[in-house]
């Protein structure tokens, strides 16, 4: 048995998958406080000329884009986007995932046979291609992109949790639970579903990993809110006038920050594995 | 198993398969049918057309049948190859697929076999040495490649191999009007080639995270199998031993393979779209953008109609390659 640490952090990895992640967090809560500027304001010098394109310094620490914003503020406006929409679509996934997969594996029969159908052909859509398309058909909005990540991506965690189901069901305190009285929903929440606490964990931190490469992936395509900045929209922008070919600093602070915030959920998710199946920390 | 009850199971493998397809065919029916606005106007644009006109229109193309009849007519349709009139490109969506289909798999066939190819070995060799500074490199690499977003990678090559460097073209197929200078540019296919490399790397930095992190953990737990230490007690040389536990490690590789192509199509828009790839992920978005609904839908059922034949042919050969499953 592992001991547990804090949070189930055992390892130096783990620790420093939540600062990292806390970090972010925090700029996502503190964003409107932080940013030295408006995102989306077009700045102007003394002359009433358009600040574009400035490489880093001055009054811009990270340099502005094509239209004169901010990069700085626009990073730190992104990051509540991309870490909300991440947060919000994870709950979502293990949500609908942790349930089907708990009515699956615990009530069995035709319930598990109709849930499980259902879970296959989640697995036979290609999800991307899919959630290019739903949300090019719905409006754009950040709601929109949370229901187009989490309507297929719940497939993996209902597999997982119905397997683990089926074989907490027979344990010997469940038997006890139910001939004590204890009614279905019962067992199911309070006996079974505590048990799979590190499992469910451990999906969230993917499913927060998934969702936030989804959405910048998706506003990468133009597919994002066009009021609001993330950061898979500051990378659209960016291709779309052509400045990749000089902007450094503005495509290379946008993918750094996808990368560092889905390295810090995997970090996390290492250390809760270890916890999910401890036949991996020998 | 016997022969009865695998041809059984395979049997209801390709029922489900099939089942799924019509699924697929079902909800992408109900999304461009039930959304706001018909064909017409997705066409025609909302009121740029008398009224008769557009009546017209929508008899001649049966838009006042009952929702069932448009339903099955569709479904016959599909199963016909039937896709419909592509509205930018007024001809059938099928012809303007095909050749994106060939664009893409030219891409991405290279792609997925040296993603597959490298990640096992690389991750052989990675979970052939545990512990130690090929253990933790092996791990940073599969946790770095697993968190970029394609797109960036894409992004992050342009800059530095095409806008930069000037070593490669920023993206298409081929330079229109190409004049070699040298001899090597003379080569057949030389401009191809060289239109290919950036988009082939960076989807071969996006898909080798999960061959390579399959293959080396596979690879660690079969050091610990008996028939290792029988080979290693038989006083096989270390290659030997090693290439035993590689063949024997490889089949969750073999099992990723049919999830990887679902997952492929994924990168693959993304990265079509940075190199501006003419193949059927860009098709895709762009149809999809310009409203040309036609050309979109059947691009996405093409996809998902490979990645349901992958999979199953991926459980045929997993049946093959497995003695346990293929003799017990």
């Amino acid at each position: 048995m592992p001991e547990r640490g804090f949070l189930g952090f055992t390892t130096l990895s783990g620790r420093v998958g939540l600062g990292l992640f806390l970090a972010f967090c925090l700029i996502a809560l503190a964003a409107p406080a932080l940013a030295p500027l408006d995102p989306l304001a077009i700045n102007y010098d003394a002359s009433g000329g358009m600040q574009r394109m400035r490489p880093p310094g001055g009054d811009f620490p990270l340099g502005t884009n094509y239209y004169g914003r901010d990069i700085l503020s626009q990073i730190i406006a992104g990051s509540r986007v991309s870490i909300g929409v991440g947060l919000l679509s994870a709950l979502i996934i293990v949500f609908i995932g942790a349930n089907v997969g708990l009515f699956a594996g615990y009530f069995r029969g035709w319930v598990d046979a109709l849930l499980m159908r259902l879970t296959d052909i989640a697995f036979g859509i290609p999800f991307f291609p899919f959630a290019v398309l739903l949300v090019a058909l719905l409006e754009p909005s950040i709601w929109n992109m949370v229901l187009t990540i989490s309507c297929l991506l719940w497939r993996s965690v209902a597999r997982v949790v119905r397997s683990q189901a089926l074989s907490l069901r027979e344990r010997p305190y469940i038997r006890a639970a139910q001939v004590a009285g204890a009614s279905d929903l019962r067992v199911m929440y309070v006996h079974i579903l505590p048990n799979l606490m590190p499992m469910v964990l451990l999906y969230t931190a993917i499913g927060i990993a998934y969702a936030v490469l989804s959405e910048a992936s998706l506003s990468f395509l133009g597919f994002g809110d066009p009021s609001l900045v993330s950061w898979g929209s500051m990378l659209y922008d960016a291709y779309v006038t052509g400045s990749i070919s000089r902007a450094w600093w503005w495509t290379v602070p946008p993918g750094l920050c996808i990368t560092l915030f889905v390295i810090s959920v995997f970090l996390m998710a290492r250390d809760w594995e270890l916890i999910a199946n401890p036949r991996l920390a020998r | 198993m016997t022969t009865k009850a695998r041809g059984r199971a395979l049997i209801s493998r390709a029922i489900q398969s099939g089942l799924t397809l019509w699924v697929l065919a079902t909800i992408i029916w109900l999304m461009f049918r039930l959304l706001p606005g018909d064909p017409t106007t997705a066409l025609l644009g909302t009121g740029q057309l008398p009224p008769d006109a557009v009546a017209r229109l929508r008899a001649e193309w049966r838009l006042d049948d009952p929702m069932g009849a448009q339903y099955l007519r569709y479904l016959g349709n599909l199963l016909t190859g039937e896709f419909g009139l592509s509205f930018t490109f007024r001809q059938p969506a099928t012809e303007v697929l095909a050749p994106a289909l060939v664009n893409t798999l030219i891409l991405m066939a290279p792609a997925t076999a040296i993603s597959v190819v490298g990640g096992v070995l690389l991750g052989a060799w990675l979970g052939w040495r545990r512990g130690g500074a090929a253990e933790f490199g092996g791990a940073l690499l599969v946790l770095v490649l697993r968190s970029l977003p394609a797109f960036w990678i894409g992004i992050v090559l342009l800059m530095a191999f095409s806008y930069s460097l000037g070593w490669f073209p920023i993206g298409g197929i081929r330079t229109p009007a190409f004049f070699p200078e040298t001899w090597w540019e003379e080569l057949p296919g030389f401009d191809f080639l060289r239109h290919l490399v950036l988009p082939v790397t960076a989807a071969v930095l996006y898909f080798l995270a999960d061959p390579l992190m399959i293959m080396r953990t596979s690879m660690l737990e079969a050091r610990t199998e008996d028939y290792i230490s029988y080979a290693e007690a038989r006083g096989l040389p270390d290659r030997r031993v090693r290439r035993i536990a590689r063949r024997n490690a490889m089949l969750p590789v073999v099992t990723y393979v049919g999830i990887m192509v679902s997952f492929a199509f994924g990168g693959q828009i993304l990265i079509e779209m940075v190199f501006s790839w003419p193949g059927m992920g860009r098709l895709m978005v762009e149809s999809v953008t310009q409203r040309d609904y036609p050309v979109a839908q059947a691009a996405f059922l093409l996809m998902a109609a490979i990645v349901v034949v992958v999979n199953f042919l991926v459980d045929l050969l997993y049946a093959l390659l497995d003695p346990r499953i293929r003799d017990a």
